[in-house]
């Protein structure tokens, strides 16, 4: 917990670099949770973005990963009135933007799993954007605003 | 995330659920639910004063005791996943039912059950006294 509270104000995000699998999930909830609430997040935000993270991480172990592990990387930068998450990992390239929506007309045999946590994570933050990395497999960048108030009520 | 059930009666059981619900343990609510089902219990109150985070993952565990105990077979749990989809499509056809009821999530809880549209399908009570008594 110590590594946690270093560094200048105002300086450059914070990041956590693990071996990810499900049981380490909490691990990087409680890193984002603590690390956007110094940044001074209210309520709102800090719940929607340590969701929005956990759902998209989730996503990487039960389908990049297989249910396994494999290397994680999350960073958690402000930009102005914005907080922005890297996630990035290992696993084969998969962009969000190609799951199916949450449509619950499409027949059960032509869904695929994992659409619920990818639709929550839309529905969450401002925006969502994947790149595939050049040595292989995938970053993710979350932007939403640090105060609920500066959305204008949104969310 | 800790499990403990009380039973008030042969048929009624409460799950107090201790922690944060996630991809790591919703399978073992499932399981327990699925368990209590079998032994004669039909009536499951989740308890969720102690629960202080939900993903989606919780989500999916919740509707697929909503299945369980309307008598469907237990999902699987890869079905369990798309099974989520088929809460909107239980909701718009206007599908209620009251085999498993919640008792006072926390906001942030709530808001979760709220966005995935969970809340029109599980009622919600203030008390476990108040869920179990219907």
């Amino acid at each position: 917990m110590n590594d946690d509270g270093v560094g200048e104000p105002g300086a450059p995000g914070r990041s956590l670099r693990l071996d990810v699998d499900l049981a380490r999930l909490a691990d990087v909830r409680a890193f984002v949770r603590a690390t956007v609430i110094r940044m001074g997040a209210d309520e709102r935000a800090v719940g929607d973005i340590v969701l929005s993270v956990d759902e998209w991480v989730t996503n990487v172990v039960r389908h990049g990963y297989r249910g396994g592990h494999g290397p994680l990387e999350v960073d958690v930068d402000e930009e102005g009135s914005d907080i922005v998450v890297h996630v990035r990992d290992g696993a084969p390239v998969f962009d969000p933007a190609t799951a199916p929506p949450f449509d619950p007309e499409t027949p059960l045999h032509l869904r695929r799993p994992g659409g619920m946590g990818i639709h929550l994570m839309y529905d969450l933050m401002r925006s969502v954007e994947h790149r595939p990395l050049p040595g292989g497999g995938n970053e993710v960048t979350m932007r939403r605003v640090s105060r609920s108030a500066e959305a204008g009520g949104i969310a | 995330m800790n499990i403990t059930v009380d039973q008030p009666s042969a048929t009624a059981a409460v799950v107090n659920l201790d922690g944060e619900l996630d991809g790591s343990n919703y399978g073992r609510l499932i399981k327990t639910g699925q368990e209590l089902y079998a032994s004669g219990v039909r009536l499951l109150v989740l308890d969720c004063t102690a629960l202080t985070y939900m993903s989606s993952s919780g989500i999916v565990a919740l509707h697929s005791l909503t299945r369980v105990f309307d008598g469907h077979e237990p999902p699987d749990p890869e079905s369990g996943w798309q099974a989520i989809h088929d809460i909107g499509g239980d909701v718009n056809e206007g599908l209620t039912q009251d085999h498993v009821r919640l008792v006072a999530p926390v906001p942030e809880v709530d808001r979760v059950l709220d966005r995935t549209g969970l809340k029109q399908l599980i009622p919600i009570h203030s008390t476990r006294e108040a869920a179990l008594a219907g």
